[in-house]
Formats: structure tokens, C-alpha cells, sequence
């Protein structure tokens, strides 16, 4: 059992806890997700959009010969659609079997940080916010929101049935 | 479970697969049965000795007791009769069943259900009551073998349930494996080159002709590596036949050729059902009982044909018997019966027309629903599934002589011909197969083109009210504003027989694309069959022109319905006609409804037979008429050195008693109504027509045959 040090810097080499995280942005705020589970980050995608799909599908990429479908993260949380230059993330699920991009507004850096820093929910969250995220980290600039690649899968948002609703359909 | 046991598990099934074609070649051949023996006795030995190395015990112990009722066959003590042959099968279906339990769950099994002392005392009780003299046989060995029979449908979903691990797994020649990893290289190395040279260099061209031909290549090398010889599933066939014949009380004798034609794999799965279907219906309501056969002059025994082989670019698989083929009188009752269409319907039908009832869904003829068919899923499910890897069915029937049914299947599913259109800013493939013609309307006649019966709208094509589904708002997409508009395109689709008007806002290339699969998710909206990369890099979502039908509300039935409109319709005296010109300077018209479509084809694509020039047309062959000469005007120019290609109309059409052929015409000039005149007693087969105030000649006589309408004004 180790004790908790105040220092950031040992925590940050204390191997066993360390975990490094890409972080990303929606709207203000700041996300972040283990690098382990990011397969590529491709940069700036034109979407084809699908029609009639749920709201939070963002589109559809080409990636290495296959069709993407990506999951709109700004949709997820219920903002406003991004006017500027989009980013995509391949993810990908452990067992390998479920490919997916996910849309943000930017893509940060990679950030080391202790397991052990890791904030749970607060139980003011709303619901749809509480089965997205996965707690927060304290970062100097502000706090910094896990995120379950495995949550975000398109196949098991869909099942959630918290994001049923369909956008109003006309976006283009 | 282990890669060990998954490799025994797939070498097993194959054993097995390999043991049943033999068993009933052995049946119906027994002379020759000394190879045929050797092979089984292998199969089982195989198994056993591997079993025992792996350790499951109740498979060794199956097998044994197999192997020792083959060792005896083998070595002649004993005699191949209906009853050892039945007990072999049920020894494959054993050791079958613990297979898949293996693959399944990992073990034997070990429960109550699980054991086979039965079937190993049944194998040992006919290893000593059939010796050589099979007169001998008496009671015995028939106690055991009647005991089954009752089970003996059973096998048939087991074969099912046994092909799983194999779906997943193929057998590749290593010679195409290694020609494979040769072009992977060179396209590694290609790529080093084009990187170090980058876009600038002189040799840039070459180096992405290079890449373009590695590519195709390896695309080609690939898609041989998919294809399997169909006879892998015919293989499965005899055995069905053999059960299935016992449960109904038919004799049946089954025929293969083109076993070799090679199929896409995934084409091969998709068309396993639809087909065990298929050839389950033939037995069951094709061939007549013995009895009723020789009463009607035929042999006692019927005959299943299976013919594989290829067509223009498709594999047809060809099912035939020569059974009591289909009473269309029967049909009609039927769908009159389950109000799929209405007496009156029915009456106008033609017998081709009748016969396409059969696809729809909830129809059986079946007098009775026994244990075989007639249980509600008909032919429908074939149809579908056929038409949802592309391909198409046809049926033939003759009353007394039996039935043909056709199964047309693309080489490949990867890649499909398809028109790129665009609606509502967005890119959307239709597959080739499905589309019929296009339509253009212009801006100024949107107003007019479209007519309304209360929701609902409709175009006329030909006199033809065509159900008209608007694409960008079916998928809630924006529309286009009325300014720019320029007018809109129609694709005239058809698919399960659903026939209707896609509009979309423009059109763009025809393409050759490559499937991808979607997601589950996009999959569940249930309106694209996947999605494409096209030339320019953009993704286009390939719409499933059933399924966007079927969430339009467009049914096959209506098709049938406003068939039997347009008969009222085409009485008019006034009628729309194709001008084109043939003869120099005469003016000729074909009424519009028997031409198809309009094609350009190069000359080097006309064939002659027996001095009459042909065209092979989408797996048809078509005989082209030419009374003006054109193909001998066309001919010399080409000798000129210039690339020619001739103006061929197709004639002929869906529904219609009538063959299809091609006019070879020297350009077509315009697309008006005109108004008959008397017919001229002198030109014979021609009639003479006011169009736009000048003098056309008619095909009469081609347009007698093609609408039955026309009797009357001519």
C-alpha cells in the first residue's frame, strides 16, 4: 500500500499509477481519454453525414479502407453544432472488434496524471453527462473530464437509449 | 478452446462432408464401392485416431464402434444395403452432433442426453445381421432400420448448424497465398519510391500506372482467393434429397453439373438457404409419387437437376425437375383466395405474370402443410434473399413436364456497378441491378409531370402510373431552394417487385464501386445496404432500393393493379411513338411501350450467327433486326479505322408475352404522339401514322405481338 504524496511530481513517476491521458475539447471544456485506447488521431475530416441515423452520429469518414462511423461528442452533450475546424480520434474497444471515430472540437497533448487523482462524479450531474463521464481530474488550468472509450461505442449508445432523440434532422 | 482442436473440428467437417457424398454415391452405386468404402473408412479412422490424441472420449468411442462396422464393410463380410447405409448416416450424425456440441461449448458433453449406447449397439447389431448373402438380412436388421425413419428430418438442420465453424474459415491454394504477398511487396515498394520521389518527379506517371496495375492485381488475386467451387454446396444435396425423398415417399435421383464454377464465398452463404429451400420445395411439391408418375407415363424415379455456370459477368444456378410443374389455374385460385390479388386481376393475367404470384409473400401451394413445407415461408425468402446479394430469380413451369428455377447471382458482392446521384447535397449510390431507366423532367414541366391522387403522388410513364417517392424527403434532407433549380431526374427502380420513381436533384457518373459494410448502428436505419468511397475520395451511402420501397409505402401488389389500368389507357387512339430513322431518309416509329431503352453499342460488340447479327444484352441474347443496312453502312466506316457504334433499340418488355430483340436503327430522331392512319394494304407489316404532320411508318406487326391493346386500333 503506498501513501498518497502530495508532490506531483513523484505521483506523476510512480509507473504504477500513472496514466497518460490525450486530452481534447468540446465547447469550453476539457476531456481527456487513456491514450491506450486511441488507436489514431486523423486531424480534420469532412463528415458525410447519414441521414435518419440518431442524432449523435456525426457522419461517416473513409479510414484505411474501411467506413468509419464517427460519434459527434458536441451532440452527445447537447451542444450546438462546431463552426470551425473539426478533429477526428479512431477508438477503438479492447477486444478489437468495434472501430469508431469520435468528433471534437481540438485535440490537446498527451497528459500524465495519477490513477489516484481521479474525482468521481459529482451527484448533482445531470443523467445523460453521468453515464458519459468517468470523473475529473484536477489540472491546473481547470478540471479535466474522463471519458469511457468503451461508453462512447455507437452500438452501446444507441442501446442507452438516453440519446434516442433525433437532432431535428436537417442539419447539413 | 485451443487451435488444435479448432483445426480437428474443421478437418473433421470436412471428413464428415467428404463421408456423405460418398455414402450416397455408395447407395446408388454399390459396384463400385471398394474406393468409395476406403474413403468413409478413412474419414472415421481419421477422426478416432485424432480424438484419442485430444482426449475426448465419447468421440473415440462413436468412431470406434464406426470404424469397426467400416472395417468389416471394407474387408467384404459384409453387404451394402439401404439399412447400413441409414445406420452410417446416423453414425455421421452422431459424431456431427458432438462436433458442433465441441465446437460449441468446448467439451463432449457429458449429460444424460449425451450417450451413445444406442447408436453404438445399433452400429454393432448390423455388423453381424447383414453377412454378404444380404438375403439373410431378414428381421433383424429391419427392426433397426424402421425405427429412425421418423427422426430422419432431423439431420437436415443439423447440417446447419455443423457448417459454422467453416463459414469462417477458408482453404487457400498457398500458390495464391504467395502470389499474394508478392504483390503486397511490390506495393510496399512502389510506395518507397513514390515517397522518395514525391509528386514532382518525371517519373511520377509511371510509378502511379505501376501502382494502379499492382492494385488491380492484387484485387484480382483476392477475389480468386473468395471463390469456391459451387459444388461445395451442392455437395450437401444428395443426402437432403435421400432424407427428404424417405419422409415423402418419392424416389428421387439427383444431377449435378458445373460443380466447378467458382462463386464468391460470402455469395455462396447467401445463396445456401435460399436454394436448400428450393430444392426441399421441388421434392416436396415437384415430384409427383411414384404411382403418379407412372400412371402420367413417366419414369417411377424423378430427376433433380443442379446446373451451375456462368452467364455475362453471372453465375446461374439452375434448379430443374421433371416433376408436375405448376397448374397455373392453381395460382390463381390461391392468391384470389388470400386476396392477394382480385378475380378480375387474375383473369387478365398472362401465365407469366401468374407464375411471379408465387414470390409473394404468404403464398404457398401446398395442399397441406406437412412436416417438409408449406409452413409459410415460401418463396418470398428466396426471392429476397436472392435479390439481396444482387441477384435475380426466375421460374419456369410447364404443366406435366416439371419446373426450372433460376437463381442469378453476381460473381462478386464486393463490387457492384452503380449510378452516383445527388440529392439534397448529398452523394447516394444505386446499384445498376435494381434500375430500369431514367427520367429527365425539366424545370417547366415539374408542374404538369407529377399528378396527385390525394397524398400520393404519380408519374406516367408510358401510360403507366408509376408511384413517385421524393428521396431527399424520405431521408429528411434539405431540399433545394426553386431557383436554381434546373428540373429533377427520376430513376425508374424495381426491386421485389416493386416498381417506383426515385426522384433525386442530379445525376452523376455511373460507377464501378466497392462495398464496405456499416456499422450496426447506421445498419438499424435499415435504408442503405453500406457505403462506398467514390473516385473523387468522397463516401457515398449505397441505398437498399427494397428496403427505402418498403419505407415509402410502395408495394409489389400495386404493381399488378395498375397493370390492368393501362390496358384502358393504351385503347386511346392517340399514341406515344418513338421516331427514328433506319431506311434513308424514311421516317419509322415503334409505338414507345415496347421500347426499353435506347442503347449505343460498339460494333465490335455485335456477334453473327448463321449470318444474323446478335447482341448479348444483360445475359440475354438478343437477335437485332436491321432493314436499313445500318450494320453494313457501320461496317465500312469502321474498316475506315474510325471507332463506330451503332444505334440499337431495345424491344420487348417486362410482363409482355414476348421475346425481347434489338432494332438497329440509324439515329433516333424524336419521341411524339401521333394518330394511326388506315393501314396501307401495300407495305404489309407496316402502317402508316401522322406525327407532328408528317408521314411515319409503323411496325404493325411488332406491335401487335408486344401489347395486346393494340388490336384494336389497328
Amino acid at each position: 500500500m503506498k501513501i498518497l504524496e502530495r508532490d506531483a511530481v513523484s505521483e506523476i513517476l510512480n509507473e504504477d499509477d500513472a496514466v497518460s491521458l490525450c486530452s481534447m475539447f468540446a465547447g469550453s471544456e476539457s476531456y481527456g481519454i487513456d491514450t491506450r485506447k486511441i488507436r489514431e488521431v486523423l486531424g480534420y475530416r469532412d463528415l458525410q453525414r447519414v441521414p435518419m441515423a440518431p442524432a449523435f452520429i456525426g457522419g461517416v469518414v473513409p479510414y484505411r479502407g474501411e467506413v468509419l462511423t464517427t460519434v459527434d461528442f458536441r451532440a452527445l452533450l447537447g451542444m450546438g453544432e462546431y463552426t470551425g475546424v473539426n478533429c477526428v480520434l479512431v477508438l477503438e474497444d479492447e477486444v478489437g472488434e468495434e472501430r469508431f471515430g469520435l468528433v471534437v472540437d481540438a485535440v490537446g497533448g498527451v497528459v500524465m496524471v495519477n490513477r489516484n487523482m481521479l474525482e468521481a462524479n459529482p451527484c448533482t450531474l445531470e443523467p445523460r453527462a453521468k453515464w458519459l463521464f468517468d470523473g475529473a481530474y484536477k489540472m491546473p488550468t481547470g478540471l479535466m473530464v474522463q471519458l469511457d472509450p468503451q461508453r462512447l461505442r455507437p452500438s452501446r449508445l444507441a442501446e442507452a437509449g438516453l440519446f434516442k432523440c433525433r437532432s431535428n434532422g436537417e442539419q447539413a | 478452446m485451443d487451435d488444435l482442436t479448432k483445426e480437428f473440428i474443421a478437418e473433421s467437417q470436412e471428413g464428415l462432408d467428404r463421408m456423405e457424398r460418398c455414402l450416397t454415391e455408395l447407395e446408388t452405386r454399390p459396384g463400385d464401392g471398394e474406393q468409395l468404402v476406403g474413403e468413409i473408412f478413412r474419414a472415421v479412422h481419421t477422426i478416432k485416431g485424432t480424438t484419442g490424441f485430444l482426449g475426448f472420449e465419447r468421440l473415440e468411442k462413436l468412431a470406434h464402434a464406426g470404424e469397426h462396422l467400416l472395417g468389416a464393410l471394407r474387408e467384404g463380410k459384409l453387404a451394402v444395403t439401404s439399412d447400413l447405409i441409414s445406420g452410417l448416416l446416423r453414425l455421421m450424425d452422431g459424431l456431427r452432433a458432438i462436433l458442433t456440441l465441441i465446437e460449441a461449448t468446448g467439451s463432449e458433453g457429458t449429460r444424460a442426453g449425451d450417450d451413445d449406447t444406442a447408436l453404438i449397439e445399433e452400429l454393432a447389431a448390423l455388423n453381424v445381421a447383414s453377412p454378404v448373402v444380404a438375403a439373410v438380412a431378414g428381421t433383424a436388421a429391419s427392426a433397426v432400420g424402421q425405427k429412425p425413419t421418423g427422426a430422419a428430418v432431423a439431420p437436415v438442420t443439423m447440417s446447419g448448424n455443423a457448417a459454422a465453424l467453416s463459414d469462417k474459415t477458408l482453404r487457400i491454394d498457398v500458390e495464391v497465398l504467395n502470389r499474394m504477398m508478392n504483390l503486397v511487396g511490390e506495393l510496399v515498394l512502389t510506395r518507397n519510391q513514390m515517397l522518395q520521389s514525391g509528386v514532382e518527379a518525371t517519373n511520377f506517371p509511371e510509378l502511379a500506372r505501376r501502382l494502379d496495375s499492382v492494385t488491380a492485381d492484387l484485387r484480382e488475386t483476392v477475389m480468386q482467393a473468395r471463390m469456391q467451387p459451387v459444388g461445395n454446396l451442392f455437395g450437401k444435396f444428395p443426402r437432403m434429397v435421400r432424407d427428404l425423398a424417405q419422409t415423402c415417399g418419392r424416389e428421387v435421383r439427383i444431377e449435378f453439373s458445373g460443380q466447378e464454377t467458382g462463386l464468391d464465398k460470402s455469395l455462396l452463404e447467401a445463396i445456401k438457404d435460399p436454394l436448400t429451400h428450393a430444392v426441399r420445395n421441388a421434392v416436396d411439391h415437384g415430384i409427383e409419387a411414384p404411382a403418379v408418375r407412372v400412371m402420367a407415363g413417366k419414369p417411377s424415379e424423378g430427376c433433380l437437376r443442379l446446373r451451375a455456370f456462368h452467364q455475362s459477368g453471372s453465375v446461374v444456378i439452375e434448379l430443374a425437375d421433371d416433376g408436375a410443374g405448376i397448374a397455373i389455374e392453381r395460382v390463381l385460385a390461391k392468391a384470389v383466395e388470400r386476396g392477394l390479388v382480385t378475380p378480375e386481376q387474375a383473369e387478365g393475367m398472362t401465365e407469366r405474370e401468374a407464375l411471379q404470384l408465387i414470390f409473394l409473400p404468404g403464398f404457398s401451394t401446398a395442399a397441406a402443410v406437412t412436416t417438409v413445407s408449406g409452413r409459410g415461408v415460401g418463396m418470398d425468402v428466396v426471392r429476397a434473399n436472392v435479390e439481396k446479394v444482387g441477384g435475380s430469380v426466375e421460374l419456369e413451369s410447364k404443366v406435366g413436364v416439371g419446373t426450372t428455377l433460376r437463381l442469378r447471382v453476381p460473381l462478386t458482392l464486393a463490387i457492384v456497378p452503380a449510378l452516383v446521384v445527388r440529392s439534397g447535397g448529398q452523394s447516394f449510390a444505386l446499384p445498376q441491378s435494381a434500375l430500369v431507366e431514367l427520367v429527365y423532367v425539366p424545370k417547366r414541366d415539374e408542374e404538369k409531370a407529377i399528378e396527385r391522387m390525394a397524398a400520393s403522388e404519380l408519374y406516367r410513364l408510358r401510360e403507366r402510373l408509376l408511384p413517385v417517392v421524393w428521396l431527399d424527403r424520405l431521408l429528411g434532407l434539405e431540399t433545394r431552394d426553386g431557383e436554381d433549380r434546373h428540373g429533377f431526374y427520376m430513376a425508374v427502380l424495381e426491386a421485389e417487385g416493386c416498381r417506383y420513381g426515385l426522384v433525386v436533384d442530379d445525376l452523376l457518373a455511373p460507377e464501378e464501386i466497392v462495398v464496405k459494410p456499416l456499422s450496426a448502428v447506421l445498419k438499424e436505419i435499415g435504408l442503405f445496404s453500406g457505403a462506398t468511397v467514390l473516385g473523387s475520395g468522397m463516401l457515398a451511402l449505397i441505398l437498399d432500393v427494397a428496403a427505402t420501397a418498403a419505407r415509402a409505402g410502395v408495394k409489389p401488389v400495386e404493381e399488378v393493379i395498375e397493370e390492368a389500368e393501362v390496358v384502358d389507357h393504351t385503347a386511346a387512339a392517340e399514341v406515344s411513338l418513338l421516331v427514328f430513322e433506319d431506311r434513308a431518309r424514311e421516317r419509322t416509329a415503334l409505338p414507345l411501350d415496347v421500347v426499353e431503352r435506347i442503347e449505343s453499342v460498339s460494333l465490335t460488340q455485335i456477334e453473327y450467327a448463321g449470318g444474323r447479327p446478335l447482341l448479348q444484352y444483360r445475359g440475354e441474347l438478343l437477335t437485332l433486326r436491321d432493314d436499313g443496312r445500318v450494320l453494313e453502312e457501320l461496317e465500312v466506316a469502321q474498316g475506315r479505322g474510325a471507332e463506330v457504334s451503332a444505334t440499337v433499340l431495345i424491344c420487348g418488355g417486362a410482363g409482355k408475352e414476348m421475346q425481347r430483340m434489338g432494332m438497329v436503327v440509324r439515329r433516333v430522331l424524336d419521341v411524339s404522339g401521333g394518330t394511326l392512319l388506315e393501314r396501307d394494304a401495300a407495305s404489309g407489316e407496316m402502317e402508316l401514322a401522322l406525327v407532328k404532320e408528317k408521314l411515319t411508318m409503323v411496325h404493325r406487326e411488332f406491335s401487335v405481338k408486344a401489347a395486346p391493346a393494340w388490336k384494336e386500333v389497328a
